[in-house]
């Protein structure tokens, strides 16, 4: 099968073929009928994170009433306010959200380039042995490890530490991301390393100046998903962090599950805390979209 | 790790038998004799100490401003831990040694914690205080482990019988006359429940372990039965109370004497229910009292005591949390002083009856906050009938949403298992799981 | 330039790094798991052995089947959705129609909001009294009462998670399948087209069998991360009513946190990894098979 991996923008076969039999036929109840479906599949997605948003800008009462409002009857920040104050403070966990992840993006490429890189084009000994490894760590429920890294690392000092927390995300997105980029090396054509050879680069060279252009788009979905898994997660960061100080993101949304006395919901604080979850995601999302996608693509049609 | 933790045990065993004083605190001298408590803070710098979310987070909070206020250069940093991973988070943090300097802790875990001897035993520090005479009963039964004591109440809840007066009237009941036995509580709540519209008579929480054992807990120790097991080979729900009480509140669900909605209540909303103006009677806690004045502030409402099957019988769980000190903490004598100035006076007036929360100290029931507002006193006499369970194994036995306590209430609730098997496969469920603890 | 054996291990250099962490922090934590689940651990207490106990416990436990047959339920329900599903969405945007590339843009979007998050927001939707599914379909005059749609009704709460889950996921899925349908070279689709092929012809007898790897790939990542299945329930129904909404993961996460019995949790997880690889082994051979 063809290795084609940067097919995004090249108009498809079977588009083009199927365009054909549109003309023939002229626009059909085939277009519009498709065109419908889109439009039908667009709102279903966009519909509940629309909600969230909404409800997240109403006034407290009216986000706590029974049965719920579709449109906000008012707009209040007061949501946001309270999410803003809780406890230390929404800048606090922002902060140690957003520099777990970048911590986490940073470990996760360092780590794993050079290893696709290997895996990809060097003859390693016990390949195969490494190959298990991974996939072991793939399959093994993190939520049980937790334990033992917990009592490892306090003993250490990484507990209540961005860096540690780091270490965990890094270690649950590992696999999956050698696998990406180890695929997006491996598709890179031998011509364009041995023309780098020829010019004299050593293997360090050829990965800085050849490979990594050439897969980078499989180098942003790695970074991306890396950012996403750990901006979202919320065991491993209840395990290690015990002081509110280094809380993330995630823990202050499980505590709005509780959070009016006695064990309520504050609901439009959820609301609030789930919106000012999927900016960011979302936001990165759509500004990197074009290597994202084909990133995907590319790593996993081998 | 596996060798660290019995290094730590044997290295205390040693030192308790050494030294013949109960000080379980590795980081103090063995020969410190104990400064006197005060109600102020000792030492300098600020103090650490968690709290499960989920309680009643505006006392805490309340508690925590005034000893700050007090105490500037010794300032508690309060962290709220979600609830239902507070167990985790405190056996994790005792294990690596990183623990808070103090912890508010719902006292029903305190018996599994002092077992495993990770609690500092605060006998010696407390001894002769005379506020401890009055504390509540509960409380200090289950912070007390073989006859040495390790925390004092941080706050009081406590179950009873909210009923509604203008219901009452709707439906010709006298609103002075609450019931007092489970037969007198099936016919009023059938009256209620006639007036129609969204009216019910009554409330049974569906979903949710622990507004049971508060709620529902008290009629089977009204009726004589007894409901959990405290250690291994003790026998759980002995009684005939048990029985009764189940058919009893199958009986309400079967007459639709209770919401369709109940069922899925699983806690979050508990608290709400009485203020809606929908439900004749409903066991809750003293804490609805402020709660459903600001959610129906037309609404006239009593209270009374949770009755049992025979007439005039009565009892109440008394809930809340407990302050302890973890093992490993460095500032036992700061926590002692909080604790000291939880139980003074002044804070028992200005700060926990001024909210209207209950007082920890029974002998402090008669204030001005109190004398203004009829309904608190009422509830707190649920405190003169009122017992905390004691097991080694709460969480799993009772507490937990996936415990045999919640399966027995649903499947009598909501189902026509026979009654016997369903308590006797309770009781195998609680007994494995005690004697295990 | 390829051989010799200065750049095999040139190539365990550049792999070192990632082999050090995955052993200090993957391996090592797993073998201290292997160790715990031979004991009775409760953190609070000092360890004590009890050999092959937990396993045995394990298997005579009846939670432990209910979790692990509620898990295989979910797994066949929701891997047949996403799998066809995400097909479909591929054919119908593989296009290069602008249209076609917004659809396929939104479609991907609840990908990269958290498992996380999307659970907290569908539980809000969910909600019997709060959420707007409710309040939408008793608007729309289908229901009359709320429907509790979480927490009480097994068979209910596992469908609402699913629904939320497919919401989430199967962007993922069908981008995956994009690629794969656009890695067909245009001349054969082509030819199949002169031939007089219609469009599901040339779905089940070219696109298909050409895409098939990828199909067996993302079974594959479907199945895993079903049987793996932990935040949608911890967040939706904790268990409710009565375990019998209990993952596998989640019964593994109750036994390690709140009940501390760390060993047998342990336990547990040792035979949830064993029985996925066999799954995944299974699989890898069947996708081997198809490749030839």
């Amino acid at each position: 099968m063809s290795q084609a991996t940067k097919t995004a923008g090249v108009v498809p076969g079977r588009a083009a073929a199927r365009a054909g039999r549109l003309r023939r036929r002229g626009p059909g109840r085939r277009g519009y009928l498709v065109g419908a479906l889109c439009v039908a599949l667009c709102t279903v997605m966009l519909l509940p994170l629309l909600a969230s948003v909404l409800a997240s800008v109403k006034p407290t009462e009216e986000a706590a009433a029974t049965p719920p409002t579709y449109l906000p009857h008012a707009v209040s920040l007061d949501s946001y306010e309270r999410l803003w104050h809780y406890q230390q403070g929404l800048l606090t966990y922002l902060f140690n959200s957003f520099g777990t992840a970048m911590l986490t993006i940073a470990f996760t490429l360092l780590l794993t380039v050079p290893a696709a890189y290997a895996l990809a084009r060097f003859r390693v000994p016990a390949k195969e042995f490494v190959f298990v490894i991974l996939l072991l760590a793939l399959i093994v429920p993190y939520q049980a490890l937790l334990t033992p890294m917990f009592l490892t690392f306090a003993k250490v000092g990484l507990t209540n530490s961005l860096v540690g927390l780091a270490i965990v995300h890094t270690a649950i997105q590992l696999p999956f991301s050698v696998y990406v980029l180890r695929n997006s090396f491996a598709a890179v054509p031998r011509e364009l390393e041995e023309a780098a050879v020829v010019d004299g680069a050593n293997s360090y060279q050829a990965l800085r100046k050849v490979f990594l252009p050439a897969a980078f788009p499989a180098v942003v979905t790695v970074a991306l998903f890396a950012f996403i898994m750990s901006w979202n997660e919320f065991l491993g960061a209840l395990v290690m962090m015990s002081k509110g100080s280094k809380f993330t993101l995630p823990l202050v949304l499980a505590a709005a599950r509780t959070e009016t006395s006695l064990g309520g919901t504050d609901w439009g604080m959820l609301q609030a805390g789930i919106t000012i979850s999927i900016v960011p995601c979302v936001a990165v999302y759509l500004l990197l979209q074009r290597y994202y996608v084909s990133g995907l693509m590319s790593g996993a049609v081998k | 790790m596996r060798t660290r933790s019995w290094r730590a045990v044997l290295a205390t065993a040693t030192a308790m038998v050494l030294l013949g004083a109960c000080s379980s605190d590795d980081d103090q001298t063995a020969n410190e004799s104990i400064v006197p408590a005060t109600t102020s803070c000792a030492g300098t710098g600020d103090l650490t100490m968690w709290e499960r979310s989920g309680g009643n987070k505006q006392m805490v909070d309340m508690l925590v401003a005034a000893w700050n206020t007090k105490n500037p250069t010794c300032k508690i940093n309060l962290t709220y831990i979600p609830h239902t991973e507070m167990v985790g988070k405190i056996a994790q943090g005792i294990a690596s040694g990183e623990v808070p300097d103090l912890l508010g802790m719902d006292l029903i875990y305190a018996p599994q914690f002092s077992k495993a001897q990770q609690l500092v035993d605060l006998t010696d520090r407390v001894r002769d205080w005379p506020e401890l005479k009055t504390a509540s009963k509960g409380h200090m039964t289950v912070a007390t482990y073989e006859n040495r004591l390790y925390g004092v109440p941080l706050y009081a809840d406590v179950s009873a019988l909210f009923y509604n007066k203008d219901l009452f009237t709707r439906a010709g009941l006298d609103p002075a006359k609450p019931p007092t036995s489970l037969a007198e509580l099936r016919t009023y709540a059938d009256k209620i429940t006639a007036l129609g519209g969204d009216v019910k008579g009554y409330y049974l929480p569906g979903n949710c372990a622990g507004c049971n054992i508060f709620t529902v807990g008290p009629l089977m120790w009204a009726s004589g039965a007894k409901i959990e097991a405290t250690g291994p080979s003790d026998e759980p729900l002995t009684g005939e109370g048990v029985k009764q009480v189940l058919q009893f509140t199958r009986d309400m669900v079967k007459a639709g004497n209770v919401h369709q909605g109940d069922r899925a209540e699983n806690g979050e909303t508990f608290h709400l229910q009485f203020g809606s103006g929908k439900v004749g009677m409903m066991g809750t806690g003293n804490f609805n009292i402020t709660l459903a004045r600001q959610q129906n502030p037309k609404m006239k409402f009593g209270i009374a005591l949770l009755p049992g099957a025979a007439p005039n019988s009565s009892a109440s769980f008394i809930g809340g949390d407990l302050v302890v000190v973890p093992k490993g903490s460095k500032r036992v004598a700061d926590a002692v002083n909080f604790m000291k100035f939880l139980l003074s006076d002044e804070v028992q007036v200005d700060v926990y009856a001024k909210a209207l929360n209950l007082t920890t100290r029974e002998d402090m029931v008669d204030n001005k906050y109190f004398a203004a507002e009829p309904l608190v006193r009422d509830v707190a006499k649920a405190l003169t009938v009122g017992k905390t369970p004691y097991t080694t194994t709460f969480f799993e036995q009772i507490n937990s949403p996936q415990g045999p306590w919640l399966q027995m209430l649903q499947r009598a609730y909501y189902t026509d298992d026979n009654l016997d098997t369903v308590i006797a496969d309770a009781k195998k469920a609680m007994k494995d799981v005690a004697s295990q603890g | 330039m390829y051989r010799g054996w200065r750049r095999r291990w040139l190539g365990l250099l550049y792999l070192s790094p990632a082999l050090l962490f995955v052993f200090a922090f993957t391996v090592w934590p797993l073998l201290q798991m292997a160790w715990m689940s031979l004991h009775n651990w409760s953190l609070i207490s000092p360890p004590t052995w009890v050999g092959l106990d937990n396993y045995t416990r394990a298997l005579h436990d009846r939670q432990f089947w209910v979790s692990f047959g509620f898990t295989l339920k979910y797994t066949l329900i929701i891997t047949p959705i996403l799998i066809i599903g995400g097909y479909l969405l591929a054919l119908l945007t593989s296009g290069g129609s602008r249209l076609r590339r917004v659809t396929r843009t939104v479609l991907f979007t609840p990908v990269v909001i958290g498992l996380g998050v999307s659970s907290l927001l569908w539980y809000w939707l969910f909600s019997t009294d709060f959420g707007l599914v409710n309040a939408a379909l008793r608007d729309l005059g289908v229901i009359a009462e709320p429907i509790v749609w979480l927490g009480v009704d097994a068979d209910r709460s596992n469908l609402a998670i699913i629904a939320s889950v497919v919401w989430k996921v199967i962007g993922f899925g069908m981008v995956l399948f994009i690629g794969a349908i656009q890695a067909i070279p245009t001349e054969v689709t082509e030819a199949s087209v002169v031939d007089g092929a219609g469009f599901w012809q040339r779905v089940t007898r070219i696109i298909l069998p050409l895409t098939l790897r990828t199909v067996l790939l993302v079974t594959l990542l479907s199945v895993v991360g079903s049987l793996l299945a932990f935040d949608q329930f911890y967040i939706m129904t904790a268990g409710q009513p009565q375990n019998q909404t209990s993952t596998s993961v989640f019964f593994v996460y109750l036994n390690s946190f709140p009940y501390l019995k760390l060993g047998y949790g342990a336990a547990l997880s040792m035979i949830l990894a064993l029985t996925i690889l066999a799954f995944t082994v299974v699989q890898l051979l069947l996708t081997r098979r198809s490749h030839a």
